[in-house]
């Protein structure tokens, strides 16, 4: 509750013309911004483009924040995600449709992504362990629909609950947790079909 | 027991409580309605087992680290300030030609960039080709007059090359010679019905009438024509002068 009255205290003198509070906005925020862009496009100079267009959107409407309606998070994260859909829209962002099976960006180990995945050490945690390996879940992300995408990466990734996710997303709690579910669900098949393939 | 929670659970409630049970939110005979369903349902277990793997997959991505100058070019952009920690701050020793650059590079950091850079190439080599397109030279500059006089001089001579121009163009002068055909056709076509009597002619001719009726107005009534003066003109005053000597020499 300080956290949130503290934050609503920071926005308003923000709103004022304080410099340093929206510095102070910027420093807390970034992180979250950034890797929220980076995980919907998939391109980390896509993603630095867009939160600083998320940042430059929020400075100027910052004025239209209530306090009232929903956190400073959920606002900070219904801006960013309602630019990124934007961009999407314009068919900037679209969906990844190379196989799993390809030889993944830069590492020409010539080895495929299903390959990468063959790990039959410990559990899905173990495996996650390694950078390759990150990137292909990252990559099999990126092959959802936008709608499950955005719902697994606010649930999962940024730890939102399923009421904000809602506010977000302007959607019913029952439509969010049947998206996460789907989008969890073909997240793991989508790798699981990779590794059945190569055994 | 089993049995009724067969029998109260189904595929779509089970679906419905998939995420709060992934996420350890069911409790109680929710719970165990919720996992006897499975024990049963082949197609919910396989569904709970995919979700849960999908869960852990994505909770294994580790979060990435933003690029360095992020908060610079956001701050930069926004309030056009330097947030502290990233000041630059010259080393001591550094000549003033290091301290200018390191005080222009990070007002430059926003514009320095490989996309405005090919931007900023593209409109010069457009505005250039276009120069070149137009007759325009950067060299030309040097001859320019920019005095009051040199400025109308230079004025005029456009204009009047543009109006050269103009008249010089086939469209244009074609367009003039119809516009003219069309009047001349037009013309004779309107005066028609008036063609026994040209309006110029009756006027002159009216004209004469009222000088001559001025003419007669001027002359006495009773002052006789003169054998010398030719009829229907005005005498001369040699001839006056004339007719009074006569006139002097008669009485």
């Amino acid at each position: 509750m300080d956290d949130i009255q503290a934050v609503n205290a920071l926005v308003r003198r923000c709103v004022t013309g304080d410099a340093a509070a929206w510095q102070e906005i910027v420093q807390q925020y970034h992180r979250r911004i950034y890797n929220l862009c980076y995980r919907f496009s998939g391109s980390p100079d896509d993603a630095a483009d867009l939160t600083q267009e998320v940042f430059i959107k929020m400075y100027r409407t910052l004025s239209t924040f209530d306090t009232t309606r929903a956190s400073f998070m959920t606002w900070v994260t219904t801006v960013t995600r309602n630019l990124l859909v934007d961009h999407f829209r314009k068919g900037k962002y679209d969906r990844i449709t190379d196989s799993l099976e390809a030889t993944p960006g830069n590492q020409d180990d010539g080895l495929s992504l299903a390959e990468k995945l063959e790990d039959h050490s410990a559990g899905p945690e173990a495996r996650m362990r390694s950078q390759e390996a990150q990137k292909l879940v990252h990559q099999a992300l990126r092959k959802l629909s936008p709608e499950l995408r955005e719902a697994v990466i606010l649930r999962d990734l940024q730890d939102m609950d399923y009421k904000d996710i809602a506010l977000v997303l302007k959607v019913p709690e029952g439509t969010v947790k049947s998206r996460i579910n789907r989008g969890r669900t073909e997240l793991a098949r989508l790798l699981q079909r990779s590794y059945r393939q190569v055994s | 027991m089993r049995s009724e929670n067969q029998s109260e659970m189904q595929c779509v409630e089970c679906e419905g409580l998939l995420a709060e049970a992934i996420d350890g939110g069911l409790h109680g005979t929710t719970l165990a309605a919720f996992e006897a369903h499975q024990q049963s349902c082949p197609a919910c277990r396989t569904m709970v087992e995919e979700a849960t793997a999908g869960l852990h997959w994505l909770k294994g991505l580790d979060e990435v680290e933003p690029p360095r100058h992020l908060v610079h070019n956001i701050l930069a952009q926004t309030i056009g300030a330097l947030p502290s920690e990233h000041a630059v701050v010259s080393p001591r020793g550094e000549g003033w030609l290091d301290k200018v650059k390191g005080r222009l590079a990070p007002i430059f950091a926003p514009v320095a960039t490989p996309r405005f850079a090919m931007s900023f190439g593209m409109a010069f080599f457009s505005i250039t080709l276009l120069l070149s397109i137009a007759g325009l030279h950067l060299s030309d500059l040097r001859r320019l007059d920019l005095s009051s006089k040199g400025i109308a001089k230079t004025y005029s001579s456009t204009q009047a090359r543009v109006i050269r121009y103009y008249d010089n163009l086939r469209l244009v002068y074609e367009i003039e010679s119809r516009v003219r055909d069309l009047r001349r056709v037009a013309a004779p076509e309107k005066q028609q019905p008036e063609e026994p009597a040209p309006k110029t002619q009756p006027k002159s001719d009216n004209q004469q009438d009222k000088n001559r009726t001025n003419q007669n107005y001027s002359r006495d009534a009773n002052q006789p024509e003169l054998a010398a003066s030719p009829a229907g003109n005005e005498p001369g005053m040699k001839d006056l002068t004339n007719q009074a000597r006569l006139n002097r020499r008669i009485a």
